[in-house]
């Protein structure tokens, strides 16, 4: 079996390329830089008797999607799933932020995981039971102060994997979209947060489990179901006030 | 710098005598470990924070930790090389090189201590009288520095900085890689002998005698009183010479946290050596010992530090000539008569190497002793201070975190100097820095 896994070099992304290498199964992994790929390249291949296919490419240039990813149809021939753990942040993510780095954050936490799923939709449902797997952020709640793009993007990405429930070309396939809290990641290092941050080892046995379920929407830590349920019943003019990191 | 990159954090020296609030960074890719180095004046590196010694922080530098920095880069199972990136544990290394009969014998006593932390520090293991350090297991180290950029080190490439690199508290930069040459185990299994000694010098004869035959061997040694002085056991670590099958470390989380209150004390300290002799001498000669017993004894008595509360300990750990140890000895035990210091331990093993910069090692007996931080005991080692001149002792600066400039440049001399004047050659700015190079003025 074949994964590919956009993002892959730290956080999540790391962790779900140890775990499916673990498993047995080769990867296709994609990030920004070549070194942090190389490195996981060789662990994972030293470790298990595994094949990793490295592309380094910045997955916010649609061009450099075409050139670097969707070119290389024998890499992505016999694909048994996608996964996406992306996220792409700047920290003057507000509302104010340019136009130029607006749409960065829009392609990379958007636009490029729904136009890549697009294009490789032919190659996923040759097979049956193929695996798309998408995240999403528990900052996609709420309009908010801060990460106020990449909210919206994860917003909207959250809109984008429940259509491909109603996609027929995709009945087929197992599509599975986690919407995550604070995870202890290097994007949550040094910031001051109201809830834990969840371990990225535990999401990644989670999601390899899950993997063939035909469709889940979930959340990890599970506790955020809650925190999102109490969001929608307080009206806005209340949440307003109150101030969310 | 971007806050999310770094941490403010409260960090305490593995003995608890030196603590401080820092700014803690944790990259976990390249070019963020590129970009924390470029964006701080003062830098330096950390692994586990087990150094006893404050080596791997200061309150002035930016202290980064590259833990995450765990993979496997090359293994060549036929020319027995392997390279780590230095952010993996001991115990991460030995659960893949293990399951290839490999590995390399100059392990320090805790699993959980980083490699980069190990070359940094020029660690030794229990066999130290065979293997000496593990300057001699090193090839090749990739070292990133914030004004050098990457750099490859060996003795073919970079030989200056490859040697102030090994042994050289972090201060050259950050090591990211290290290459080293395996040596083949057929067992994971040890046998241990012991015997009982009723003097220090006996223990001695012991250390230097058997450790031509025996990779593994040390001493266990009363120092509760005076009349106690010394006695104790000798034991030796033999791999079993059938080959066994390796089934992987499960790793235990476990914790150092000091009780409120300290536990050792004289009386304490008396009953508890009084028991374990005891048990000792009831129990076996010899016995079959598992790997992680033998290389991390202190792994699962975490107590044993524990115990010594809020206020922690201090460890000295010293090198001295087979020649000068039994006068030195005597000295110890005419100034213990008289100051009665609180020591919860004394060992003794033989080291083999050659002292260079601020590195332990030498053709020498290595003594260690663990005392309990107080006033009474400060003193006193203080005065065995005093004698490391006459003596010809090398004190070990990642032990012993009270050392003085003076002290070390007494005992160093010619070789700090050196250290001091290569690296202000190589790093004109003194980026890397840590409390004690702070203390120490290098
Ligand atoms: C229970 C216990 C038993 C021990 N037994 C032994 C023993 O038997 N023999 C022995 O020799 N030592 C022993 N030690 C000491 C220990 O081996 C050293 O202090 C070691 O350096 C700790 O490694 P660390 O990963 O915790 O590094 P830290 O303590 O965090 O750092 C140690 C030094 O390494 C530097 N460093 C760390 N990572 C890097 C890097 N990537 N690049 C450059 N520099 C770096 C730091 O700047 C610092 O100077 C023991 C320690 C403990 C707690």
């Amino acid at each position: 079996m074949k994964y590919l896994i956009v993002g892959a070099s730290s956080g999540l992304g790391k962790e779900l390329a140890k775990k499916f290498a673990e498993e047995n199964n080769d990867l296709v992994i994609v990030s920004r830089d070549e070194r942090d790929l190389n490195a996981i390249k060789s662990d994972l291949e030293t470790k298990h008797k595994v094949k990793i296919d490295v592309l380094p490419l910045d997955f916010s240039s649609i061009n450099e999607i075409n050139d670097k990813l969707l070119s290389k149809n024998n890499l992505l021939s016999n694909l048994a799933g996608v996964m996406f753990p992306i996220g792409m942040m700047f920290d003057d993510d507000n509302s104010n932020l340019n136009t130029e780095s607006i749409s960065r954050l829009i392609n990379a936490n958007y636009v490029s995981i729904a136009y890549t799923i697009q294009k490789i939709k032919k190659i996923l449902i040759k097979k049956e039971n193929t695996s798309i797997i998408g995240f999403g952020s528990v900052s996609g709640f709420l309009g908010r102060d801060i990460n106020v793009t990449y909210a919206g993007a994860k917003r909207g990405l959250e809109s984008f994997f429940e259509s491909m429930a109603f996609d027929d070309d995709l009945k087929k396939a197992n599509i599975q979209f986690y919407t995550l809290g604070y995870l202890a990641t290097n994007l949550s290092f040094g910031k001051e947060l109201i809830l834990p941050k969840a371990s990225v080892k535990k999401l990644s046995n989670i999601v390899f489990k899950n993997r063939k379920v035909k469709f889940k929407k979930t959340y990890y830590p599970m506790y955020w179901m809650v925190v999102n349920l109490i969001l929608k019943i307080i009206p806005f003019s209340i949440l307003r006030k109150l101030k969310f990191k | 710098m971007s806050k999310q990159q770094t941490e403010k954090r409260r960090l305490f020296s593995f003995d608890k005598s030196f603590s401080t609030n820092v700014i803690f960074s944790q990259p976990d890719k390249y070019k963020l470990l590129e970009k924390v180095s470029y964006n701080s004046n003062n830098l330096i590196n950390i692994g586990s924070n087990l150094s006893y010694s404050p080596l791997g922080f200061s309150k002035e530098s930016l202290s980064i930790n590259i833990r995450s920095f765990d993979r496997i880069l090359h293994f060549d199972k036929k020319e027995k090389t392997i390279t780590v990136e230095a952010g993996l544990t001991l115990i991460e290394f030995l659960n893949f090189t293990l399951k290839h009969n490999l590995w390399i014998p100059q392990l320090p006593g805790y699993p959980t201590i980083t490699i980069g932390g190990a070359v940094a520090a020029n660690v030794h293991g229990k066999s130290c009288g065979k293997h000496g350090t593990i300057r001699k297991s090193i090839k090749s180290i990739l070292l990133f520095h914030k004004t050098h950029g990457w750099l490859n080190l060996s003795k073919e490439e970079n030989e200056e900085i490859f040697d102030l690199t090994i042994g050289g508290i972090g201060l050259t930069g950050t090591i990211v890689s290290v290459t080293f040459e395996l040596m083949e185990i057929k067992s994971s299994k040890f046998t241990t002998e012991k015997k009982e000694v009723n003097s220090i010098e006996e223990s001695k004869k012991f250390i230097l005698d058997e450790s031509k035959d025996a990779s593994y061997t040390y001493t266990w040694n009363r120092a509760d009183n005076l009349i106690n002085f010394g006695k104790g056991f000798v034991y030796k670590n033999y791999l079993d010479k059938n080959p066994s099958d390796f089934h992987g470390f499960k790793e235990v989380k476990r914790k150092f946290r000091p009780f409120i209150f300290p536990m050792w004390n004289k009386f304490s300290i008396n009953v508890v050596n009084f028991l374990y002799s005891k048990l000792n001498k009831l129990s076996k000669s010899e016995k079959n010992e598992n790997f992680l017993n033998v290389i991390f004894p202190f792994y699962g008595n975490e107590n044993y530090f524990n115990f010594f509360g809020k206020k922690g300990f201090i460890e000295s750990q010293l090198l001295i000539s087979e020649e000068k140890f039994e006068s030195f000895i005597e000295e110890f035990k005419s100034l213990f008569k008289q100051f009665e210091p609180t020591i919860t331990l004394f060992s003794l093993k033989n080291m083999n190497g050659k002292q260079k910069f601020l590195r332990f090692e030498d053709n020498k007996i290595c003594i260690t002793f663990d005392y309990v931080n107080n006033k009474e005991n400060l003193l006193f080692m203080s005065k065995i201070d005093s004698l490391y001149d006459k003596y010809d002792i090398i004190p070990s600066v990642i032990k012993d975190s009270r050392l003085s400039k003076e002290t070390i440049k007494k005992s160093y001399n010619e070789e700090l100097i050196s250290f001091k004047e290569k690296l202000c050659k190589f790093d004109g700015k003194r980026i890397y820095q840590s409390e004690i190079s702070n203390r120490l003025e290098i």
